[in-house]
Order: structure tokens, then C-alpha cells, then sequence
């Protein structure tokens, strides 16, 4: 009575399917701004002299933007699971600030005043994670509020004249230093960036965060812990604009409370130039840390060839766009249709309406 | 296949007067209202790889009542759809009056005057009866270009008298029954001097004493020479109100009756597509002595949705959940399963009694739900089949050194497509680009992965093709023979009658009755689920 299907054997993998083949197309993004990386570069190394440097001067380079590299890390985290931080920015200076005010005016020894700092940023983060997942809070407007407390914050703590000239450690290990011809924050920046590709692509938590960006009463619907995962990339970005404002401490050797917020629309500039749907679900980190070189060497390069900061900026603007309408081609040419797919995600957004697709 | 038919009523050019029954209108303000002749030529359109239109010619002309029928997903909302412009047709084009029309969009369609009464009403809820009206067209002051309210508030006034509604325009449109909105909604279609009005199963909400007004109405606007389309499942109430009725099946256009020349059953075999009872299926009845209670509900309310829910299911039972739109269904499934909190009541499943409940602890206690609305709360429409088939248990998910092991889990999703033969050329493809049935074939793997004891669906048929339907209740009784307990909720009574054990029956948030067996038949299920039973 009850006639068992056999399953039916599939059909030759045809061109179609294999072209929206969503692992293939997400590589191919990433190979396209490896191939723009490597082009940039050679570019300025032959014209502008001493931006390559033997190798050397090339790697001393990176130190001017893995402070941007480390807030779009989080950053890409936040936005996957559909949301954006705005706070990022301002959090990175008050967490230099407060470790510098700490080693300086309470004596702290300095590593436990970076521990601290960092904890403090979690606990930021988690404020955040919990206005956002427990009031339904739109998170552009909560952490648009909180940017202006940290930033208050952050200036009114380190005074009128900030702290400078931190412990020799301090400044080697999470500044200048370097092993051989790779500085240290190189380093630090690598481990991070593995770490966060691999929990995104290979944890549990990371899946959580990519399906709820992709369709978020979906994953409700699955059994996903939506407000456990949002909760975690707020504090996850949270943390990570804590690294970014120890970086910048390190870099300066000095407290900086005016530079953390000018890394924010750079990060986020990132890690949409590296792929990450501004909507959610879609991206791969990979895909953010090339992106941090190509636009860091980019700027770096425009910088040291004499151009103005001004002219530096424009150009990130022009090649911000050229690559999104280039993307978009790209997925065309694959079978999606982006604007159709942006027409269901604003009628998903948009009210309660529950049309049924075909009657 | 359907090219011009002979009508009752002689072709007519839009600028003649009132057609046949000439001065029956007790009607104010007469607009340029005479209807108007529409065609649809060749229209076909499909979704995602699923053909819901193929071909399909049709005409609605001047003071008649042109009802479709069809089965659900054979096509005639997506047909009503085209035609006032919300989806673009992907070939076939339209014809009003002689003109072929340039692609609609919804604005150009009003203007044009076409006009659809949705399934289920779009008016904008915190706005009064006479803002709704008016929307998109508010009435200005010469001078000043401010909206002119004086003039609102009286035409509204009698706009509405006309369609028969007795309320006060200024009655914000969430007070009023879906009957009256319904009403509302064929105002503002007179308000913009539509001359196509569409209804889409406007009946299926209402009670018989509503929907007689409902008609008393449209054969006023029918008398005024309007052109009226209408879809309905009831064949009773159809064949008394259509002067011609036209029947689509999967797609296509299969059959035109004219009034008087079509019985009940002359209907159904033209939906259908074959005689009634080629397709039975051996109830299993209590022959299983192995059975045992899975799922027990006791006393379940949330105001002011349902009441007082209590039943159990049984292993190897399949039971259906029969009710009106709006009648608490998906509500009572969606707190069973953790998606609302009630406000009273327990919960058991298997053996355990779970009092918070949150869909990841119900999954994990071995209850399923099966959404209705596949497109938001189903599928991850972008993502490869494999994380979409893995979604239900991402904490269960294989692990090696801490890390997700994605070729176990691949492996996993495999075994797990292939039981509900889902046809797709590999594992990496976007969810989208399968069809309607495969996507639903899908989303049984994703449960299947979650091994639930009880599995509760709904609407687990909507939007998938006729071939589809049939796997997928043969994947439903697979899934009872091997023990678990399913609960079918669906407004097909068909369907419930075809698979199902027992059937309970909700009517505005109470369980009403219980038929099983033989007793199992769409009429009396029909009876029972618009409150026949109630006292």
C-alpha cells in the first residue's frame, strides 16, 4: 500500500545549476580581488619608488590600515548576520583610551590594562547585542547612539593632553615591532582574520549567523537562536574595534580619541568590496581580508606617490562602485537576479503580508 | 486551444449605454462606468521553474460575472495577478477595449481601470475607511494643492452607501469585518471608475449571509455593464452566480461553461482531469497495536486567537486540522511549536512535558513544523541545497576537532534529499532554482535530518504542481508507516479527506469536532469548518 521511491538518479549536472553553484560564485569573487591586489600592487611598485622598498617597505605599509583590517572583521560578522555597527568606530578609540588612562593615571601594568580594555569592549558590545535583541531595536539606530556616548566618552576621558610614550614592550610587540621583515601587527592581524574565516565558515555559530542573515524568520522557523547569535556578533565586533584601538595606541605611541571614528566607513567600505551582502547572509571573510589590502595598499600607494589624503578618498569611492556594478554582472551572468532579489528582501522587511506564491 | 466564444450578451463598444438590464440601478453619481472588454492573450508565467500559466486566453466582458475554477495551484490568482498588474507576464499580452495594453504595473492598471479585491485584503489598517478610499488619488484643493478633506468625507460617505456599507468613514479599517473590508475595497475600486473589478476567493472567509450581500453587490455592478471577474471553490455558490464559468487546470485552460449549461460534476472532472476516485489509498486504521501516544495537548489558549485546544495524536497517525482561513489554525501550530507563548495550557511530547517552549527545544524534543508559507519562512532562497536541507539542526551538525566536518554533513544532506527524491543536479545549487514541489520535497529532508517524532505541516501542497502533490502524500504516508505522528493542516478538504486518519476540525479557535474513518468526506468536512456544527 505503501510504494517506497527509489531515489530518482540525478540528472548530468547541468551548466546552469553548476554556474548557481553559490560556493563557485563567492570563490570567483574572492580570485577577482586577488588578481586586483596583485595588479595594484606591481603597479605601484613599478611607478611610484618606494612603495615596494625590497619587500619590506611593502609589508611596513600594512601597519597604516590593519587598524581599519581588524573593525572590518568584526564588522563583516555583524553585517553576515544581517545588521550593521556603527558604534565600531568610537568603541576602538575608547578602548585605547581607557587602557592608556589606566596604565598612566592608575598605574595599571599595561597588559592588564589591554585585558581590561577589551573586556570593557565585549561588555560594550553585549550592551549593544541586548538593547538590539531584547527591545527590537533597530541596530543602525542603537549602535548610531552608542557611536555618540562612546565618542563622548572617549574624549572626555583622555583629557586634554592624552597619554603617550607607552612601555617599550607595549609599543614593539603591538606596534612597530616587527619579526624579521613582517611587523608585528601583520601577525596579529593574520591570526585574527584565520580565526574569524574559520569560525564563520566551520562553526556552528558561524552557519547560525549566515542562514539568519540570509532569511531571518527562516532560521527562526529552524530552530536557529536568532537573538544568542546576533548577541554574539555584537560582542564579537565589539571586541574586535578594541583590538583595532590597541593597534592604533601601539601604532602612534600615543592615545588617539580622534581617529576611531575615520576607520568606520573605511571598514565597512571593506567588507562590502570583499563580497559581504550589505543585507546579510551572503560573503565569505576571505573575501574582507583581501579587500583590506587592496584598498589599504591603494590608499598607502596614492599616499607615498604624493597624492593628497583627498584624492586618496575619491578614488576609494570610484573603485568602491566600479566593483559593485561589476559584481552585479558578475552574479547576472551566474543566474541570480539582483534585483529581484533585492524586491523580495524589501517586501520581506516591508509588512505582514502573507501572499501566497501561486494559486 | 480557447479563442473567441459566442456570448449571451451581444459585443458591445465601451462607450455603449447600459447593457440588458437596463434601469434597475438605484445608483448616485454615475461615473463613466460602463464596463469594459478584457482579454488576456497567450498569458504564461512561471515561478522559479514551475509553470503556472501556459497559454492561457481568456475574455471578461461587459456585464458579466466570469468566474475561474481550478484546483489550488492551477493557476487563476496568478492569472488575476497579471491582469491588474502585480506580476509581469512572462509572454502573452492584454487587450481592454480593442487596445493592446502596454505591461501593467498595479498604478497603470487602476488607472486603466482594473482593479483587484485581493484574497485577502490590503487595505492599510490604521487608516479610516475614506483614507483608505482614497489612497493614491487624494482629491486636492484648486488653490492650495492641500488635500481636500471636506470633499473626502462626503463623497466617501457615499461611495460607501452604494456598495451598501453602513459605516461611519471615519471607522479605521482594522475595526471592520473581513466582509466589510471586502465591501471597502470594491468602493475604492468605484472610487478610481474601475471598470474591471476581480475578486479573488472573496468567499472563502465569509459566512452564507455575508456572501449573499457580497453578490446582491456584484449583481448591481454587473446590472451597470461592469465587467466582473471572480474565483471561488465553492461549486454551489459559482454556478449560481457566473454567467460563464472558465476552468484552468495546472496552468492551462481547459474547459468553458456558459450559464445554465454545466452541472456540479461536469465542473469537477474539468478541474480534476480525470473522473473522482482513481486516487484512494488504504486508511490504516487502529490495526497497530504498537501505536502510542506521541503528542499530547491539553488545554492550549491564546486570546484572542484559539481556545481551550486540547487532542493527541498517535503514532503512525496521520490527522488532519481542517478550518477557514483565519480560523487559529497556523496559530495553534505555530504556539505548539514554540514560535508564540501561550497563554495556557500543556504541552507533551513523547515523554516529555515541555513548558517554555522554543522551536529549538521542540525540535530537540522531536516535534516538527512544517511552515505554510515556504518563500519567508521556509526556504534560505539564495543558499546551496545542503545548508538549507542542515538548517533544523545546526547544533547536531557533524564535528571534527571542534570544526564543522562539511564533508559529513554533505554526505548527511544527500542521504536525506534522496529519500524524498528531490531532483537537483547537485547539492551546492541555490534552493531557488528548484522547482515549487522540489523545494517543498526539501524542506521534508530538513525535517527527516531532525528525526521527528511528530511532525506537524502546513499546507505541505501549497504552491507545488499536481505531480508534485502526489509525492508528496506519498512521502507523508512513508513517513507514518515508519511511526511518526503528522498533523495536516490544510484548507484543500480534498487532501485532508484523501490522507488523513482523523480530522479535527477548528472554527474560530475551537477545536468544533472530530470525524474519522469513513465519516471523512469533503462535504461534511465542508460543513463542519464554516461552523454548521457550532451551536
Amino acid at each position: 500500500m505503501i510504494d517506497l521511491k527509489l531515489p530518482r538518479p540525478a540528472a548530468p549536472a547541468a551548466t546552469v545549476a553548476r554556474r548557481a553553484d553559490t560556493r563557485r560564485r563567492d570563490r570567483n569573487w574572492v580570485l577577482a580581488l586577488v588578481l586586483l591586489l596583485v595588479l595594484e600592487v606591481l603597479y605601484f611598485s613599478v611607478t611610484v619608488s618606494g612603495f615596494f622598498g625590497n619587500g619590506s617597505g611593502l609589508l611596513a605599509l600594512s601597519e597604516q590600515f590593519l587598524d581599519v583590517g581588524a573593525i572590518a572583521l568584526g564588522e563583516a560578522v555583524v553585517i553576515l548576520a544581517g545588521e550593521i555597527d556603527l558604534s565600531a568606530g568610537t568603541l576602538s578609540s575608547l578602548s585605547g583610551i581607557v587602557m592608556a588612562v589606566l596604565w598612566q593615571q592608575q598605574h595599571v601594568e599595561i597588559w592588564v590594562a589591554v585585558v581590561i580594555a577589551l573586556v570593557l569592549s565585549g561588555v560594550i558590545g553585549a550592551f549593544n547585542g541586548l538593547v538590539i535583541t531584547f527591545f527590537k531595536v533597530d541596530s543602525l539606530l542603537v549602535t548610531l547612539a552608542t557611536q555618540f556616548i562612546l565618542g563622548a566618552v572617549a574624549t572626555a576621558l583622555s583629557g586634554s593632553s592624552p597619554p603617550y610614550g607607552f612601555p617599550g614592550s607595549f609599543v614593539s610587540i603591538a606596534g612597530t615591532g616587527t619579526i624579521g621583515p613582517i611587523p608585528n601587527q601583520l601577525v596579529v592581524f593574520a591570526v585574527l582574520a584565520i580565526g574569524v574565516a574559520v569560525a564563520v565558515s566551520r562553526t556552528r555559530m558561524g552557519r547560525s549567523l549566515a542562514l539568519i542573515g540570509y532569511n531571518r524568520p527562516a532560521g527562526r522557523y529552524s530552530g536557529i537562536r536568532i537573538e544568542r547569535t546576533v548577541l554574539g556578533a555584537f560582542v564579537f565586533s565589539a571586541l574586535m574595534a578594541g583590538v583595532s584601538g590597541i593597534l592604533v595606541s601601539g601604532l602612534y605611541n600615543a592615545a588617539r580619541d580622534d581617529i576611531g571614528n575615520s576607520l568606520l566607513l573605511p571598514a565597512i567600505t571593506v567588507v562590502v568590496l570583499g563580497g559581504v551582502d550589505i543585507f546579510g547572509g551572503r560573503g565569505r571573510i576571505s573575501g574582507v581580508i583581501v579587500a583590506t589590502f587592496v584598498l589599504g595598499f591603494l590608499t598607502q600607494g596614492l599616499l607615498v606617490a604624493g597624492d593628497s589624503s583627498l584624492s586618496a578618498t575619491m578614488v576609494t569611492g570610484i573603485l568602491l562602485i566600479v566593483c559593485l556594478v561589476l559584481k552585479i554582472g558578475l552574479d547576472r551572468r551566474a543566474g541570480l537576479d539582483v534585483r529581484a532579489m533585492l524586491r523580495q528582501r524589501i517586501a520581506r522587511t516591508s509588512g505582514p503580508r502573507r501572499a501566497g506564491e501561486a494559486s | 486551444m480557447t479563442m473567441p466564444f459566442i456570448h449571451r450578451v451581444q459585443p458591445k463598444t465601451a462607450a455603449a449605454p447600459e447593457p440588458t438590464a437596463g434601469g434597475s440601478g438605484p445608483l448616485v453619481d454615475p461615473p463613466p462606468a460602463s464596463g469594459a472588454r478584457l482579454v488576456a492573450h497567450g498569458l504564461t508565467k512561471s515561478f522559479s521553474g514551475a509553470t503556472v500559466l501556459d497559454a492561457v486566453s481568456v475574455s471578461f466582458e461587459p456585464g458579466e460575472i466570469h468566474t475561474l475554477l481550478g484546483e489550488n495551484g492551477a493557476g487563476k490568482s496568478t492569472l488575476f495577478k497579471i491582469l491588474s498588474g502585480l506580476y509581469p507576464a512572462d509572454a502573452g499580452w492584454l487587450e481592454l477595449v480593442g487596445d493592446r495594453l502596454p505591461e501593467l504595473t498595479p498604478r497603470l492598471a487602476l488607472e486603466r481601470g482594473i482593479y483587484l479585491v485581493p484574497q485577502e485584503p490590503t487595505l492599510m489598517a490604521h487608516l479610516s475607511a475614506a483614507e483608505n478610499l482614497y489612497t493614491g488619488v487624494l482629491p486636492r484643493r484648486r488653490i492650495s494643492a492641500l488635500v481636500d478633506w471636506g470633499r473626502i468625507r462626503k463623497d466617501a460617505a457615499s461611495s460607501l452607501e452604494r456598495v451598501g456599507l453602513d459605516i461611519d468613514p471615519e471607522t479605521p479599517a482594522r475595526d471592520l469585518s473581513i466582509a466589510q473590508q471586502q465591501l471597502l475595497e470594491c468602493a475604492r475600486a468605484l472610487v478610481h471608475h474601475c471598470r474591471v473589478i476581480l475578486f479573488d476567493e472573496p468567499t472563502s472567509p465569509l459566512t452564507a449571509h455575508e456572501t449573499e450581500i457580497l453578490f446582491g453587490l456584484m449583481r448591481a455592478l454587473q446590472a451597470e455593464g461592469l465587467c466582473l471577474g471572480f474565483i471561488s471553490h465553492r461549486l454551489d455558490e459559482v454556478i449560481e452566480i457566473s454567467d460563464r464559468i472558465s476552468v484552468l487546470r495546472d496552468g492551462r485552460h481547459v474547459a468553458s461553461f456558459d450559464r445554465g449549461t454545466v452541472a456540479r460534476d461536469d465542473l469537477v472532472t474539468a478541474m480534476v482531469g480525470r473522473e473522482i476516485g482513481v486516487r484512494t489509498r488504504t486508511r490504516r486504521t487502529s490495526d497497530l497495536a504498537s501505536r502510542q501516544e506521541v503528542l499530547r495537548v491539553e488545554g492550549l489558549s491564546l486570546a484572542p486567537v484559539f481556545t481551550d485546544i486540547s487532542f493527541h495524536l498517535l503514532s503512525h497517525e496521520v490527522v488532519g486540522m481542517a478550518g477557514l482561513v483565519g480560523s487559529g489554525r497556523t496559530e495553534i501550530a505555530e504556539t505548539l511549536f514554540g514560535l508564540r507563548s501561550a497563554d495556557r495550557g500543556s504541552v507533551r511530547i513523547g515523554e516529555r512535558t515541555l513548558g517554555h517552549r522554543s522551536p529549538r527545544t521542540c525540535i530537540d524534543a522531536g516535534l516538527i513544523y512544517l511552515p505554510e508559507d515556504r518563500g519567508r519562512h521556509g526556504i534560505f532562497a539564495e543558499v546551496d541545497l545542503t545548508r538549507n536541507v542542515t538548517a533544523g539542526i545546526v547544533p547536531r551538525l557533524p564535528r571534527r576537532w571542534g570544526l564543522l566536518n562539511k564533508s559529513e554533513e554533505e554526505r548527511g544532506a544527500s542521504t536525506a534529499v534522496a529519500r524524498t527524491s528531490v531532483k537537483t543536479a547537485s547539492l551546492g545549487a541555490a534552493i531557488n532554482t528548484l522547482s515549487g514541489g522540489n523545494q517543498q520535497r526539501a524542506m521534508f529532508s530538513r525535517w527527516l535530518m531532525a528525526e521527528p517524532q511528530v511532525a506537524i505541516l502546513d499546507e505541505p501542497t501549497r504552491g507545488v504542481d499536481i505531480g508534485a502533490k502526489d509525492d508528496i502524500y506519498d512521502i507523508i504516508s512513508d513517513l507514518a508507516a515508519s511511526g511518526m505522528a503528522c498533523l495536516i493542516i490544510s484548507s484543500d478538504l480534498e487532501e485532508l479527506a484523501l490522507t488523513c486518519d482523523r480530522v479535527l476540525v477548528v472554527y474560530e479557535g475551537r477545536i468544533v469536532g472530530e470525524v474519522g474513518g469513513a465519516e471523512i468526506t469533503t462535504a461534511r468536512l465542508g460543513e463542519l469548518v464554516v461552523g454548521a456544527g457550532v451551536r
